[in-house]
């Protein structure tokens, strides 16, 4: 049996998601400690395209599952096809990143491979000859090394914790397209509906003020706004959090389900900075966030860090703009 | 219809969280303040909700771990769950997801569920794996990050869409029994009602001993906690308020952000 690490390729609209290369990244970190080649899984309706132009800027191998019943992804499908299409190789890690698919995917696919599951990991550190994977707990305020104990691991990587490369050797990979057969259908997925929300011109602002739960009230929502309006080109922002209490609309979210923002100023205003969240951000040139807790995980990716309450201190702030713009 | 709803108590976000003296795990003193995993109470509604639309549902509730965990079952109870489900625990320790899976799988598989509800993620150990793992382990399909549900067929399929990236929603069909994960957002949590909360004070809860369950052993082993380093590119802003305003409002300024 051929010992692999496995990457499964995510895709949208006949593109390769950008995330799919930090997987990359990831394996071929894990193929200098693991010394298992990698290859590259792509599942779909038609893939040779995308399957080729894999090979050719990663340089690896790309294993290509086709079959009507893949133009979505489906849980069930993919568990079927990737199960049968695994054959006579032996992937010791099964790697994808912690996206909608990949979440949904990864825990099932673990317990039908017999594999152990580390789920929304950002580091690896090397554990008495075995390698443990770093993952955060508590909203960020804690890190936890974990190590599997089966043979096979499946594991999902945080967006963002890994770099694309920018250079692969220099040679194409092997391509070979396979078709598979549908699985027994319990669940059948018919279709992506785009957003229904407008999106607003948070791309063209280049400071975005955005509102967290912290924020405690709806009616404290004008604190935001207002300073928000002492910018140019400024919006407002929300977590999901503001949005699923119906304080904004979800249009104004931020974060993997939401918006990706990369501002010239990102205000974090009573945000705690949660993964999803920061996937969203992460990309401004300067954070600036305001938030109670001293240990909030918004500090971690923040330039300047706060630690007030943003309901008294938005006002002071104000005030003392008003004094500045005098001076 | 029996639906089964799953419940994780979790210490409140804005507590500290501190890692024991052994470093094998975080400590909880008696004064933290444990409740319902978000995610589990918007899971909740949403059965509730299926219990108000169809004649002859019943909600159970259950949740794995030590005894303190009780008061989050009767809390679900208290929102109007039926049943409530304890898969005792000795102590707080590292659990695994695929040992709570395990254990609540097989509590479910002797009864006969058409709906399991958890959250999409606790909020404390984030695995998002639970619902996705019982599911597998029951060959019941399954839907993560609901943020719609519709029962259709007369009870033998379930219409659902799952929140994806950029708001997007894909849209599929499951067949009854299944499993959901319930995004939060999907719905407004109740408050509990009087009668409810007093029938859930006096109400029993069916406690199973974790022990008796036969649980398969670890599948990921937990070998070191840490606090995350602060990234070295921060700076904490000293001062009063007015002070900082000013630090601050000096800071933009250099930058030409104002
Ligand atoms: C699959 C999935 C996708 C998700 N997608 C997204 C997404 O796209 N975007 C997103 O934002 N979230 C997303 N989430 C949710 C995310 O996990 C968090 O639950 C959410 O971001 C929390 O929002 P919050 O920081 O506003 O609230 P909380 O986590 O409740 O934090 C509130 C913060 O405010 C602080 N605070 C409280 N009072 C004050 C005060 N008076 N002054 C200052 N600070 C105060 C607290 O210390 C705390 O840090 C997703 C979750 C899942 C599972
Ligand atoms: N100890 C537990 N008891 C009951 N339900 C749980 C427990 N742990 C997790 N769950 C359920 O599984 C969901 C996902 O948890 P996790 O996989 O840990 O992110 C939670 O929202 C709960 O619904």
């Amino acid at each position: 049996m051929k010992e692999r690490i496995l990457v499964i390729a995510e895709h949208h609209k006949g593109h390769i998601v950008p995330t799919t290369y930090e997987a990359i990244t990831f394996a071929l970190e894990l193929n200098s400690l693991a010394r298992a080649k990698v290859l590259v899984m792509i599942l779909g309706k038609s893939v040779n395209g995308m399957a080729n132009m894999l090979a050719e800027t990663t340089g690896l191998d790309v294993l290509g599952l086709e079959g009507d019943h893949l133009e979505f992804y489906n849980a069930e499908q993919y568990k079927h096809a990737i199960e049968h299409a695994i054959g006579n190789i032996n992937p010791l890690y099964i790697c994808m990143t912690h996206t909608a698919m990949g979440l949904d995917l990864a825990p099932g696919l673990a317990v039908r491979l017999n594999a152990s599951c580390i789920t929304a990991v950002e580091g690896i550190k090397p554990n008495g000859g075995k390698l443990s994977f770093v993952r955060s707990m508590y909203g960020g305020k804690i890190q936890a090394e974990i190590i599997p104990e089966l043979k096979k691991s499946i594991i999902t990587l945080l967006p963002g914790a890994w770099k694309a490369r920018e250079r692969y050797p220099d040679k194409k990979g092997s391509v070979q397209i396979k078709d598979v057969h549908r699985g027994v259908s319990i669940s059948r997925t018919f279709s992506v509906k785009e957003s229904e929300e407008e999106s607003l011109n948070l791309d063209d602002a280049d400071v975005i003020v955005a509102a967290g739960r912290g924020i405690g009230t709806e009616e404290n929502l004008h604190l935001v706004k207002d300073l928000a309006k002492i910018f140019n080109k400024s919006a407002i922002g929300a977590s999901k959090a503001v949005c699923d209490l119906g304080w904004l609309g979800y249009k104004y979210q931020i974060g993997m389900t939401g918006r990706t923002v990369s501002p010239r100023l990102y205000i974090a205003c009573g945000i705690s900075g949660s993964s999803q969240h920061i996937s969203g951000m992460k990309d401004s040139q300067t954070v600036v966030s305001i938030n109670l807790d001293p240990n909030a995980a918004i500090f971690n990716v923040s330039n300047y860090c706060i630690v007030e309450d943003v309901t008294t201190f938005i006002p002071v702030l104000l005030e003392e703009y008003k004094n500045f713009v005098e001076a | 219809m029996r639906i089964l709803v799953c419940v994780k108590q979790v210490i409140d976000g804005q507590a500290p969280v501190v890692i024991d003296e052994t470093g094998a795990w975080v400590k909880h003193g008696n004064i933290s303040p444990f409740r319902m995993n978000r995610y589990d109470e918007f899971a909740l509604e949403e059965a509730l909700r299926i219990k108000e639309k169809f004649n002859d549902v019943t909600i159970d509730t259950i949740s794995f771990g030590p005894p303190r965990v009780s008061s989050t079952i009767r809390k679900a109870m208290e929102m109007g769950a039926n049943e409530g489900i304890h898969i005792l625990t000795d102590e707080d320790s590292f659990v695994t997801p695929f040992e709570v899976a395990s254990a609540i799988a097989s509590y479910a598989k002797t009864n006969t569920y058409e709906i399991i509800l958890a959250g999409a993620m606790s909020e404390d150990d984030m695995n998002s794996q639970v619902g996705q793992l019982i599911a597998e382990l029951l060959h019941r399909p399954c839907a993560t990050l609901v943020m719609h549900q519709e029962i259709r067929e007369g009870g033998k399929e379930l219409y659902v869409e799952r929140e994806i990236e950029a708001g997007r929603r894909e849209c599929l069909y499951l067949t009854l029994p299944a499993v959901l994960t319930i995004q939060s957002g999907i719905n407004t949590p109740r408050y509990p009602s009087l009668s409810n909360a007093l029938r859930a004070r006096k109400a029993q809860i069916l406690t199973i001993e974790a022990k008796d369950l036969n649980i398969p052993e670890k599948r990921e082993r937990l070998t070191g906690l840490s606090y995350p380093e602060v990234s070295s590119k921060g700076t904490f802003i000293e001062g009063t308020q007015k002070e900082k305003a000013k630090k601050l409002l000096g800071i933009l300024h250099e930058k030409s952000l104002i």
